[in-house]
């Protein structure tokens, strides 16, 4: 006979400013089966969870149901309260008098009625509940980095530090990201490639991690703890046991006029390259789009030249199957390019160009040793303008968002620019300077008084070129917007920031959600940064929304930390509400016909098939089976399966039947 | 019909099958199911218009797949059946030799599942022409005259279930309405239990009725049960662009996703 507890709370005055929670509880006191129905300030206080604990026992309680919250908010109080008060946790309901009722009504009688009436469809659904045992799953500690940015390597050297391997997929030939492009890095003007260079020696050489690149993430399937993830190896056609990356190859390639990915199109590079010097893992890759023995058939040169016979033509891609427990998702950025503007061109001047393009310019080992040239005919320009928020906050051209990083690396490279070229004239154009962060405003400041960068505050409304010069237009809005001409030699356009390339792709495959502009989404935006909303998948660096290298790293330690909380456990407790596929002796074995279109349905994988077969081996029968460990109990197969033979364990259909039933009847 | 009788002899007597299933005349004259197993009784086999029955009904049936390989006459409908049968992982194509009859009732050669596709592909699939003809008179009506023209038809319903019976996609082992771990259908016929199983029978189709019209002709009481299943198969049609029993791979619209669906049926 079942033995109900109600408890009804008033939420401080959240419930009972507009429930008669006394009412409540003396009328749910009367239904049948309810053997205890009282009230309380506040359930979910140490005297209030006391008063359930001390119920079960005293009146041998089956069933409980606090009426107060939202069962986000205190379920997992209140199940472990009667835990400990010796009822299974999964034989505790709620019913929410709060954000069902009381907040959205005004106080009356009928408000008080419905709460009567949520809290008897809970009664009658407790009264079906069963004991349940949790489900426990294993956690295979080997974490998976996709991106090999500054993020994805800071990222990969936390977690394994922490003593647990980890898999670094990276889709270019090297690791490294965009800060290997820099020049120098604000606010302190340290060489990029001196400080990220040791650190990707180290992703390299560390015992723990194992690093794949030129490969790519095929399909990811599986669940917090245990996911299986298939990379595809892109064939680098190379044996790289053998190859010493001499380089030797490298240089005898007849192709030599290949737009270099690296310079930003700025230099050529040949069809097997090593994209730069510093590259990790220091070895080629055949780029086999230019290269001429897949174009023509025939050229093999660098096999011919290589001293330790390495190259391999026929190599084809890889897919390998990996074991994974938890991912980060660290796969950057990229930025807009100048053909993106209309009124600067459509990229047809060749000397105005974007951020990553001067990058390469003042960088010393860049395509001009770090002599700041103009690509049309290697000029030293004697007047430069800098455009800051080039398609950043302009809602017309879709992203409305600030790009966070531009007015620190065009101050960064207005600075670089005045550092080399003394005599030269440096102009930024901006909206306003956003220059939050440790010691940010400050490097801004020296740019203007100390470097005497001429900034304007106004936007370039067009550049055409006279005689050339690139004249450019603009206002001055401190000045009463009066019209500013600007004969200059070079512009430069810290252009938007936006997703990666694939970045959707690739989401879709991990299961994450994605914004509007294609940006990962974080789980919640203040108190969850680094989780996204799929358990044991995290974010680190720009691939959530640019972002410079503090907050990059910051944050990639962040998620290394949860990987790492993640790895301290040996198993994984889950919630056991997950369906099941009904089970009865032969001849039926299941009232399941195995007609499988649950299984397409189920958005999580989550349902196999089992053959029931003969102690020789002869299949009786083929039905549905559900993977404990991978179903989320969203009950959409439960919904499909039109011979009823799969339910939901918490919310059974019996349950939810009688919660409908009681409704529909007079008490 | 020699050339149909000739070649269930053929199979029968090479043991490429253990029964033919085709259609025999009955006492009265109306075509019934035969299920022929011995070549010296395969001279009853007929095939006229009177032979209307779903023959694939059977293949699901465990006394027929006791039988093994087997052969059955087929017209478009019951080949699409069988399609969908397939699909649904109910019956193994291989095991399976399909005596195609085509529209004017000759025997098709059918070698296989996938000539049995190319056969189908090449045929109108909307629903027939007299249903069509009805279910458009019905779609003049305004949606309280539609409710109480099917309410006044609901009413005959004895629940003899007749239709679930004779249609080769219920073949579930254990129906909904014998379900009583909750009771979702009553039991009893009553106007409101009546109306919810109609409901539910044609829900359970949706996306998977072949328009054979098998469960009309079936009922006893002349309920045009088949009307609400042709009108969902319509409708997967306009909103989809798939039709039922055109291939043996899944393709129920009803439990697969395309990124582009149309939603517009979402309110
Ligand atoms: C012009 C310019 C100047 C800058 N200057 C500074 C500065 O001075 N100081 C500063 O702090 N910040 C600066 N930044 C910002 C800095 O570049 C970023 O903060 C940093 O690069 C972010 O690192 P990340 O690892 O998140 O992304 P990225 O550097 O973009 O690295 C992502 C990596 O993931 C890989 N990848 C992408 N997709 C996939 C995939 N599907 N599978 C596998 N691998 C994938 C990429 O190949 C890449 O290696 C500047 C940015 C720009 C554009
Ligand atoms: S559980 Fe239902 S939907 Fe799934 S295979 Fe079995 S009968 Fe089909
Ligand atoms: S409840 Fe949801 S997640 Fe679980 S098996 Fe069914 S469809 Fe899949
Ligand atoms: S018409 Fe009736 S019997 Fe034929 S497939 Fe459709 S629902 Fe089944
Ligand atoms: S009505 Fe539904 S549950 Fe019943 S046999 Fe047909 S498909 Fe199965």
């Amino acid at each position: 006979m079942a033995r109900i507890g109600v408890f009804v709370c008033h939420c401080g005055e959240n419930i009972s400013a507009t429930v008669d929670c006394g009412k409540v509880a003396e009328t749910i006191g009367k239904l049948k089966h309810v053997v205890l129905s009282t009230e309380y300030k506040y359930m979910c206080s140490d005297p209030g969870q006391t008063l359930i604990k001390e119920a079960i026992k005293e009146h041998n309680l089956t069933g409980v149901v606090v009426s107060a919250c939202s069962p986000r908010m205190h379920e997992p109080t209140f199940r472990k309260a009667c835990a400990e008060g010796g009822l299974n946790p999964y034989l505790c309901e709620m019913a929410n008098l709060r954000e069902h009722c009381s907040w959205v009504h005004e106080k009356n009688e009928l408000t008080t009625e419905k709460a009567i009436d949520i809290v008897r469809t809970q009664v009658e659904k407790v009264k079906l509940n069963s004991a349940l045992q949790p489900i426990k799953v294993p956690v295979t500690k080997t974490a998976m980095v996709i991106g090999g940015g500054i993020a994805g390597i800071q990222a990969a050297l936390d977690i394994a530090n922490t003593g647990h391997k980890v898999v670094m997929i990276e889709r270019s030939p090297s690791i490294g990201g965009h800060m290997s492009q820099l020049s120098e890095t604000f606010p302190t003007l340290d060489c990029s490639q001196c400080i990220l260079t040791p650190r990707m020696v180290e992703v390299a050489q560390h015992p723990n991690i194992t690093l794949y690149t030129y490969a790519e993430v095929e399909s990811v399937e599986g669940f917090i703890g245990n996911f299986t993830v298939k990379v595809r190896k892109k064939a680098k056609s190379l044996d790289e046991k053998l190859c010493t990356g001499c380089g030797l190859c490298t240089t005898k390639c007849p192709q030599k006029k290949i737009p270099n990915e690296f310079e930003q199109g700025m230099g050529m590079r040949p069809a097997i390259y090593i994209p730069f010097p510093q590259a990790v893992p220091n070895r080629p890759v055949i780029d086999r789009e230019h290269c001429t023995y897949y174009i023509k058939g025939k050229c093999k040169i660098c096999e011919i030249v290589c001293p330790t016979k390495a190259i391999r033509f026929d190599q084809p891609d890889e897919i390998i199957e990996l074991q994974i427990g938890a991912i980060v998702a660290a796969t950057g950025f990229d930025i807009k390019h100048a053909d993106f503007f209309p009124e600067y061109g459509y990229g047809r001047y060749k000397d105005i160009i974007d951020g990553l393009q001067f990058e390469r310019l003042a960088s010393a080992s860049g395509p001009t040793s770090g002599v700041i040239k103009r690509p049309s005919d290697g000029q030293i320009p004697k007047n430069i303008v800098f455009i800051a928020c080039a398609g950043s906050r302009d809602p017309a051209k879709g992203i409305a968002y600030c790009s966070k990083i531009c007015c620190m690396y065009t101050a960064k490279h207005a600075m670089l620019y005045k550092h080399k070229v003394h005599e030269g004239k440096a102009h930024v154009f901006y909206m306003d300077i956003r220059s939050g962060g440790k010691n940010y405003d400050e490097f801004v400041r020296r740019a203007i008084e100390e470097d005497h960068v001429n900034y304007i505050r106004g936007r370039v409304s067009t550049i055409y070129e006279r005689n050339g010069k690139l004249i450019v237009k603009g206002v001055d809005t401190l000045l009463s917007s009066m019209p500013v001409e600007i004969e200059a030699d070079m512009v430069v356009l810290a252009t938007a920031g936006v997703a990666n390339s694939g970045a959707e792709e690739l989401a879709q495959k991990l299961h994450i959600s994605y914004d509007s502009h294609k940006f990962f989404a974080e789980a919640h935006p203040k108190l969850k940064p680094v989780e996204t909303n799929t358990a044991g998948i995290f974010l680190a660096g720009a691939c959530q929304n640019p972002k410079d290298i503090p907050d990059s790293v910051s944050q990639a330690s962040g998620s290394a930390v949860k990987v790492a909380a993640l790895f301290s456990q040996n198993e994984l407790t889950r919630e056991p509400l997950v369906a099941v596929v009904n089970r009865m002796g032969p001849p039926l074995h299941s009232t399941c016909v195995g007609c499988f279109l649950c299984q397409a349905v189920c958005p999580y994988q989550a349902i196999e098939r089992e053959d029931i077969k003969t102690r020789d081996g002869k299949v009786l029968k083929s039905l549905a089976k559900i993977n404990e460990g991978l179903c989320q109990g969203c009950g959409t197969c439960v919904a499909l399966c039109r011979s009823k033979s799969i339910d939901l364990h918490g919310y059974s259909n019996n349950q939810v039947y009688a919660e409908v039933v009681a409704l529909l009847n007079e008490y | 019909m020699n050339n149909l009788i000739s070649r269930a002899k053929e199979l029968l007597e090479s043991k490429t099958v253990n029964v033919v299933i085709g259609y025999e005349a009955g006492p009265t004259g109306l075509a019934r199911p035969a299920f022929i197993t011995d070549s010296a009784k395969a001279d009853k086999l007929i095939y006229d218009e009177r032979c209307v029955q779903n023959l694939a009904v059977y293949l699901t049936k465990a006394e027929v797949k006791n039988f093994g390989k087997m052969a059955i006459v087929a017209r478009l409908p019951v080949m699409r059946s069988i399609m969908m049968l397939i699909s649904e992982q109910q019956v193994i194509g291989d095991n399976l030799i399909i005596l195609g009859i085509s529209e004017d009732n000759s025997l098709l050669d059918i070698a296989s599942i996938s000539v049995m596709q190319g056969y189908i592909d090449k045929c109108d699939l909307g629903n027939p022409s007299k249903d069509r003809e009805i279910l458009a008179e019905l779609n003049k009506m305004t949606p309280e005259e539609k409710f109480s023209w099917w309410q006044n038809q609901f009413s005959k319903c004895i629940k003899c279930y007749a239709c679930r019976q004779a249609c080769p996609m219920c073949y579930c082992i254990r129906c909904t309405v014998e379900v009583n771990q909750p009771q979702w259908i009553p039991v009893q016929a009553n106007a409101h239990g009546n109306t919810e199983w109609h409901i539910l029978r044609a829900m359970h189709l949706a996306g998977r009725c072949i328009s054979c019209g098998e469960c009309g002709r079936a009922c006893p009481v002349g309920i045009p049960c088949h009307l609400l299943t042709m009108q969902l198969a319509d409708q997967v049609w306009n909103y989809f662009h798939v039709h039922a029993g055109t291939s043996d791979k899944m393709n129920s619209v009803l439990s697969t996703y395309e990124p582009n669906d149309k939603e517009s049926f979402i309110i």
